[in-house]
């Protein structure tokens, strides 16, 4: 294990670039999936990849990733009364630089890219032996880096995407005798075809089967399979693509759905010079494989801690000696029969759970229980971080300690919000850090949350 | 953009169940206005789960890469695709 740190983000300064000091730029580009897919055959998709605005405003978590010697490039200002709310609740906040422009539908890198007056700053930066901490590591930034001057954090793309495909981490898992749900790797139409045969036994045998895009952004990306005849349809889907463009290539997993008793995230960093820190496990919640949140801590016996630190170990090995080094969160499930499927997939990139390092190391007391969740809103115009300052009284955290919601990204409320001259209602997503003293409290408090919301910023 | 069009009801109600079926929730305020990205939260792989399930419910064919991104704006402006492909 490496020696400790005085914070998360000083252990994964040392790990990627050799210095606790050394100052980042961060960059949240979420979804980077889907760059790493552009030149890869998955599941037939259609209408093409796009992000969607509320996604590509997640970029704003980097904010409270950083410390207040780094810098965070967001898509466009935050609400200003949001960034006092933080200054009052006593965290330091990194340096905020803009893009030039910000295209709802493109991603924070992209318009970087197109962004010279932001690139000259981030110039400046790369002078002073500044860092780009992407949330993960694609061509685009790899580009941003070739334009600025800045060190990249992570290994080259090539490394970052090989580690970061479905295939590899089944790979891995079953090259390290780890336990595995049962499943099939394809990197060819035909061997789709034939895992498909397989799979369609396991279906008519009454379990469910999940095929899963290599490079499929958590939750998407994946067809669950309970008609065998999906399956057949899929592979003709497929077949016929490959006749129509002459690629037999695919990059696709099968997996038998296991019983699962709870959703695992953990997480460890991969040093440079091959170390790996453990840094925690938390309970993921889910919706129908959606991501929606976590609960810390996580429920689990300190047999599976155990387990899963020793596996974070030998996965971090593993990734070092495959050319890695950065921020590891790897999914895993208890099941219902009290096993541990320690290796689901790996992602080596930022996890949503490494957002919320920071708070927690200054808002979480021996005592308190958390839980990281995002609640929809529909809304008929933008609502200002005063609005729903206000709107939730007394439910918002807003001293050092204590119970209540801490907002972790105020950006994607509004993110999809159309012209002035479309009425609709569009949906937003308020994303917080829940802290109560008892689990009581805690589901007191996120009810009464998700009852303010619901009433009080819905204008239809 | 959208496209106004008077959907056929059997595939709207097609279109329906199949959307139920793959966001695993009953929906109840599914009209032909509905948006199937910013209103329902469905993401391109889901469409290719509703896509499957159409064939079977109306027994045709259809191609995932026809479709394109205006089709898929509404529930009205994916019925009339489904129409046209029939």
């Amino acid at each position: 294990m490496a020696p400790p740190y005085p914070s998360f983000l000083a252990g994964v300064k040392s790990a990627c670039t050799g210095s606790a000091d050394t100052p980042f730029v961060l960059l949240g580009n979420f979804e980077v999936e889907d760059e790493w897919a552009r030149d890869e055959v998955g599941l037939p998709t259609v209408g093409g990849r796009a992000s969607t605005a509320i996604v590509n405003r997640m970029d704003e978590f980097a904010v409270l990733l950083a410390g207040p010697g780094d810098h965070v490039v967001l898509k466009s200002a935050p609400d200003p009364d949001y960034l006092a709310y933080l200054t009052d609740l006593g965290i330091a906040l990194p340096t905020i630089l803009v893009t030039d422009q910000s295209d709802p539908a493109a991603t924070v890198s992209e318009d970087a890219l197109r962004s010279p007056r932001l690139q000259a700053a981030l110039r400046d930066l790369a002078g002073t032996g500044a860092h780009l901490l992407p949330h993960g590591m694609s061509t685009l930034e790899a580009r941003l880096c070739e334009a600025t001057g800045l060190a990249p954090s992570l290994p080259p793309v090539p490394v970052v995407k090989a580690v970061n495909s479905k295939v590899y981490s089944r790979r891995v898992a079953r090259d390290l005798g780890l336990p595995l749900a049962v499943g099939w790797e394809c990197e060819t139409v035909a061997e789709f075809a034939e895992a498909a045969k397989e799979a369609a036994r396991s279906v008519a045998a009454g379990r469910r089967v999940g095929v899963k895009d290599a490079y499929g952004v958590s939750g998407k990306g994946i067809v669950v399979v309970e008609d065998p005849r999906r399956l057949d349809q899929l592979v003709r889907m497929v077949t016929r693509r490959a006749e129509k463009t002459g690629d037999q290539r695919i990059a696709l997993v099968l997996e038998e759905w296991a019983d699962k008793a709870l959703d695992l995230n953990y997480h460890f960093t991969v040093g440079r010079d091959g170390s790996v820190r453990f840094d925690f496990v938390k309970e993921a919640l889910t919706e129908n494989g959606v991501h929606k949140g976590h609960r810390i801590p996580a429920r689990i016996s300190a047999a599976h801690t155990a387990q899963l630190v020793e596996t974070a170990d030998r996965l971090g090995r593993r990734l070092a000696a495959d050319g890695f080094h950065g921020i590891v969160g790897v999914d895993a499930i208890t099941t219902g029969d009290g096993g541990l499927l320690p290796v689901l997939e790996i992602n080596a990139r930022n996890n949503m759970s490494t957002y919320q390092t920071g708070l927690q190391e200054r808002f979480m007391g021996p005592g308190t229980v958390a839980l990281a969740r995002q609640y929809d809103l529909t809304l008929t115009g933008p609502v200002g971080f005063a609005d729903l300052r206000d709107q939730l009284g007394d439910l918002l955290l807003t001293t050092g300690g204590g119970s209540g919601l801490l907002v972790n990204n105020f950006a994607t409320v509004n993110a999809a919000a159309p012209g002035p001259d479309d009425p609709r209602p569009y949906a937003g997503r308020l994303y917080g850090l829940l802290l109560a003293g008892s689990e009581a409290e805690l589901a007191d408090l996120d009810h009464a949350i998700a009852r303010t919301v619901r009433k009080e910023t819905v204008n239809v | 953009m959208s496209v106004t069009v008077a959907a056929d009801q059997q595939v709207v109600s097609a279109i329906v169940t199949a959307l139920e079926e793959v966001l695993g929730q009953e929906l109840t305020d599914v009209t032909e206005q509905t948006r199937l990205f910013d209103d329902l939260s469905l993401d391109s792989t889901s469409v290719l789960g509703l896509l499957m399930a159409l064939e079977d419910a109306l027994d045709m064919q259809v191609d995932p890469e026809g479709l394109e991104q205006s089709h898929l704006e509404t529930v009205g402006s994916l019925a009339a695709f489904i129409a046209e492909s029939r």
